[in-house]
C-alpha cells in the first residue's frame, strides 16, 4: 500500500512540473527566455522612455513654435576653473564622456558577474558610482553657473537682446529677452534625468554593498546586476537625447 | 560555482563593449567637433538631420550592447520597440503643430 502511494506521490510531482527553488527574485523563465525581474525592468524602462519622450516632444514642439531660440554654443560656454572662458560645449563634452564611460564600467560589472568574479563586479560598480557622482558634480556646477547667469524656469537672459542686439524676425521686433520657455525646459527635462542619474547612483551604491557583502555570490547568480545595469544604461541613453535637444541643435 | 560563460565568450563580449565605446565616443567627438567647425556654414536642415541621425546610432548601440538586447529574443526586441512607433507619431504631429503656430504668431 505505502509503496503504490509513494509511486503515485513522484507521478504527481513530475505531473506539476514543481518551479525551482525560489531565489527571492521570482527567476522562472518567461516565454521570452528572459526571467521576470528583466523582464518587467525593461518594460519599467519602456514607460520612462514614453515619460522622457513626452517631455522632449513637447520641448520640440515650443522650439518649432519661436521663431528665435538661444544658441547652445553661446549658453554652454563656460568652463570650471577658467574664468571668462569660451569653450562651447566644451564642458558638456566632459559629462557626456564620463557618462558613457561610467555605463561602459557597469557593462564590464556584468561580465563579471557572468563569470562569478565577486571582486570584478565590486570594482567596476564601483567605477560606474563615480562616474555618476562626477556627472552629478557637474551639473551642479552647470546649473549654478546658469543661475548665475540669470536663468530662471520663468526668465531667460539669453534672448534676442541679450547681446545688445536688436533682432528682427519675420519683420517683427522682438523685446523682451526670451523665449521664455527655454529655462522652464531646460530645468525641467536635465533635472529629471539628473533625478534619473541621482537614484541610479543610490541603487548603484546598495548593489555595490550587495555585492562585497556576497549576497549574488551566495545566491548563485548575478542578475542582479544586470537590472541595476540596465537602469543605469537608460539614464545614459536618455542622456544622448537631452544632449541632442539641448547642446546639439 | 563555475561561471555562466566560456573563456572565449568573455573574451569576444569585452571586446564588443570595447569597440561600442570607442565607436560612440567618435560619434560624439565629431558631433561637437562639427557643431563647432562647419556647423554654421552647413543649412540648418542638413546639420540637425546629421545629429539626429548619428544620436540614433548612438542610442542603438546602447541599447544593442550595453544593455544586450541585440542578444534577445526577436519577439522581445518587437514587443519594445513597435510601442515606440506612437512616439514617432507624436513627434510628427506636434512638429508640424509648432510650426504652424510660429507662423500664426509671426506671419511672414
Amino acid at each position: 500500500m505505502a509503496e503504490t502511494l509513494d509511486i503515485q506521490e513522484h507521478k504527481v510531482e513530475e505531473h506539476l512540473q514543481l518551479p525551482t527553488p525560489d531565489n527571492g527574485e521570482g527567476g522562472e523563465k518567461t516565454v521570452m527566455d528572459m526571467s521576470y525581474g528583466k523582464t518587467m525592468m525593461w518594460y519599467f524602462l519602456l514607460s520612462d522612455a514614453f515619460t522622457f519622450s513626452a517631455f522632449l516632444i513637447a520641448y520640440a514642439a515650443i522650439r518649432l513654435g519661436q521663431p528665435w531660440w538661444p544658441n547652445p554654443n553661446v549658453v554652454f560656454k563656460s568652463f570650471p576653473f577658467m574664468h571668462e572662458a569660451n569653450a562651447p560645449l566644451g564642458f558638456v563634452s566632459v559629462m557626456t564622456f564620463v557618462l558613457i564611460l561610467s555605463s561602459v564600467a557597469v557593462v564590464r560589472a556584468v561580465q563579471e558577474g557572468h563569470r562569478m568574479n565577486q571582486k570584478g563586479v565590486a570594482i567596476w560598480m564601483l567605477g560606474g558610482i563615480v562616474g555618476g557622482l562626477f556627472f552629478l558634480g557637474c551639473q551642479a556646477w552647470e546649473w549654478n553657473n546658469l543661475i548665475h547667469e540669470g536663468l530662471r524656469p520663468f526668465y531667460n537672459p539669453f534672448g534676442p537682446d541679450a547681446n545688445g542686439l536688436t533682432h528682427l524676425v519675420h519683420e517683427h521686433s522682438i523685446v523682451s529677452p526670451g523665449p521664455i520657455a527655454f529655462g522652464a525646459l531646460f530645468f525641467g527635462i536635465t533635472g529629471f534625468h539628473g533625478f534619473h542619474v541621482f537614484t541610479g547612483v543610490c541603487i548603484n551604491v546598495w548593489a555595490f554593498f550587495a555585492t562585497i557583502n556576497g549576497t549574488f555570490q551566495k545566491r548563485g547568480h548575478y542578475e542582479m546586476i544586470e537590472k541595476v545595469g540596465l537602469y543605469w544604461h537608460f539614464v545614459d541613453l536618455v542622456w544622448v537625447f537631452v544632449f541632442l535637444a539641448f547642446y546639439l541643435m | 560555482m563555475a561561471g555562466h560563460m566560456s573563456d572565449e565568450q568573455y573574451k569576444s563580449a569585452v571586446k564588443a563593449v570595447w569597440t561600442a565605446t570607442a565607436i560612440l565616443s567618435v560619434v560624439t567627438v565629431v558631433e561637437v567637433v562639427v557643431a563647432l567647425t562647419v556647423g554654421h556654414l552647413l543649412p540648418k536642415f542638413v546639420l540637425n538631420s546629421f545629429f539626429v541621425i548619428a544620436s540614433v546610432a548612438k542610442a542603438f548601440f546602447i541599447i544593442g550592447e550595453f544593455m544586450h538586447l541585440k542578444y534577445e529574443k526577436r519577439v522581445f526586441i518587437l514587443s519594445l520597440g513597435l510601442p515606440l512607433l506612437f512616439l514617432v507619431w507624436t513627434l510628427i504631429a506636434l512638429a508640424v503643430e509648432g510650426n504652424y503656430w510660429n507662423t500664426l504668431n509671426f506671419p511672414k
